[in-house]
């Protein structure tokens, strides 16, 4: 299980954050499946070799964000009802961080709005096909 | 009760101030990293918790009271310069910990052997530098120590054994043990810790939650088409923590208010200006470093 979370020390996003962003993707995705039980804090700190209060940070988060639960003496596990409404918001959220980046980037790169635009709508067309609302 | 409480300490000496009024607390369970460049005060702050060097003024307390010979039963520590015996084994290194400490683990001690490769016959003049602070940090861990203070504890191994001290201090902190470490190597406290407290010239210059301090930290860098003209009006100004420039590319690190500086530089028509996150080694340096912007651009 552990292999699907992987945290950039050196980033300038805070770990615990990367956590959440990375167990909220992993929802959506259905990699982590709804009533999965997550490893413990304790776990997941020894295999990523992260501190385990920035672990506890993270679960304390996703909890109150209601995608996973922890309940004392059985751990902590994704939430049933976290695979609808709740992972549309995480996916909409992970899309919405990707695309602004790659905005960012483009615009540091020297590209104009209507540049960016074209390279938007080329992809657009790529991946869902020409036509107006596919 | 295992945090470590320093309190105003100041360590002198002769005229020079080695540590100045530093006050720092480590919460129990907590794993903190002592930063700071060569001189900044980190041994000798080591020196006075280990009750090695006498505090000029201040008090240090672990687990809620003063250094005494009961605090040293719980409290593990690696110097940075290796204090064992040349003309001993490794196995005889075991023993003395065996004997003198109750809490000695002889299966953890096995298998930290184990971990990293030590053999036993042999005398510790012997063994390099690195293995020398393997065998250090084997015995430091044997005990299960409830607080562990090591200095540049990865200091002369390679990286696969680099990652195996982190991976003892995360199992130490998931144990409840309460950490204070230094390193030269940001990159490797950054996973380990969930603290740090950075040092320059005796005295404590930053100190929080690493991920609260990435957070908040940020440096607005401005590319410019052409060489980036000297920014007067950030020599002095309380928001920025320095600022650095590099040809065309300027680089203000913010204390407070990213966009306001941001919106500032926009002024000087730079063709872009971002908003970047700051890993900890920019906050370090950014710590470290501050001020030389204004006298480089001659504002005093």
């Amino acid at each position: 299980m552990p292999a699907i979370f992987s945290i950039d020390p050196r980033s300038g996003v805070p770990i615990y954050l990367q956590l959440i962003e990375q167990i909220k993707r992993a929802v959506a995705l259905g990699t982590l499946e709804a009533s999965e039980q997550l490893p413990t804090v304790k776990a997941l700190a020894i295999d990523l070799t992260v501190n385990p209060n920035t672990v506890a940070r993270a679960y304390r988060e996703l909890e109150r964000d209601g995608v996973i639960e922890t309940s004392p003496g059985r751990g902590s596990f994704v939430r049933a009802d976290a695979g609808g409404e709740q992972s549309r918001r995480a996916a909409d959220d992970i899309a919405a961080d990707l695309i602004a980046q790659a905005v960012r980037q483009a615009r540091a790169l020297g590209l104009t709005r209507p540049d960016v635009n074209a390279l938007v709508e080329r992809a657009l067309k790529r991946w869902f096909g020409p036509g107006d609302n596919a | 009760m295992n945090t470590i409480e320093i309190d105003h300490l100041s360590k002198r000496y002769g005229a020079q101030r080695a540590v100045d009024d530093l006050s720092l607390t480590v919460p129990e369970g907590s794993v903190c990293g002592l930063l700071g460049p060569n001189g900044a005060g980190k041994s000798t702050t080591f020196k006075c918790l280990l009750g090695l060097a006498r505090p000029t003024s201040g008090t240090i307390r672990i687990g809620g009271a003063p250094l005494s010979a009961a605090t040293f039963e719980t409290l593990a520590y690696v110097p940075e310069r290796s204090a064992l015996m040349d003309w001993l084994t490794v196995a005889d290194h075991f023993a003395i910990v065996k004997r003198t400490n109750a809490r000695f683990d002889e299966k953890r001690a096995a298998e930290l052997a184990a971990t990293f490769k030590l053999d036993a016959q042999k005398k510790l003049g012997r063994l390099s530098k690195g293995q020398q602070t393997a065998v250090a940090l084997a015995l430091a861990f044997s005990i299960r120590p409830t607080v562990l203070v090591l200095d540049e504890p990865a200091s002369g191994l390679d990286p696969i054994f680099q990652r195996v001290v982190l991976d003892l201090i995360v199992d130490a902190a998931a144990g409840g043990a309460t950490i204070l470490f230094s390193s030269h190597q940001i990159g490797q406290v950054e996973r380990a810790v969930d603290r740090v407290a950075i040092l320059a010239g005796g005295k404590l210059v930053l100190a929080g939650n690493v991920d609260d301090l990435k957070g908040s930290e940020k440096v607005v860098e401005a590319i410019f088409a052409s060489d980036a003209p000297a920014l007067y009006e950030f020599a002095n100004d309380a928001r920025v923590r320095r600022v650095a420039q590099n040809g065309r590319i300027v680089r203000v690190y913010a204390r407070t208010d990213p966009a306001g500086i941001a919106k500032a530089l926009e002024a000087y028509a730079p063709k872009t200006v971002d908003i970047v996150d700051l890993g900890l080694e920019d906050i370090f340096l950014g710590a470290v470093g501050d001020a030389p912007y204004a006298a480089s651009i001659g504002v005093a």
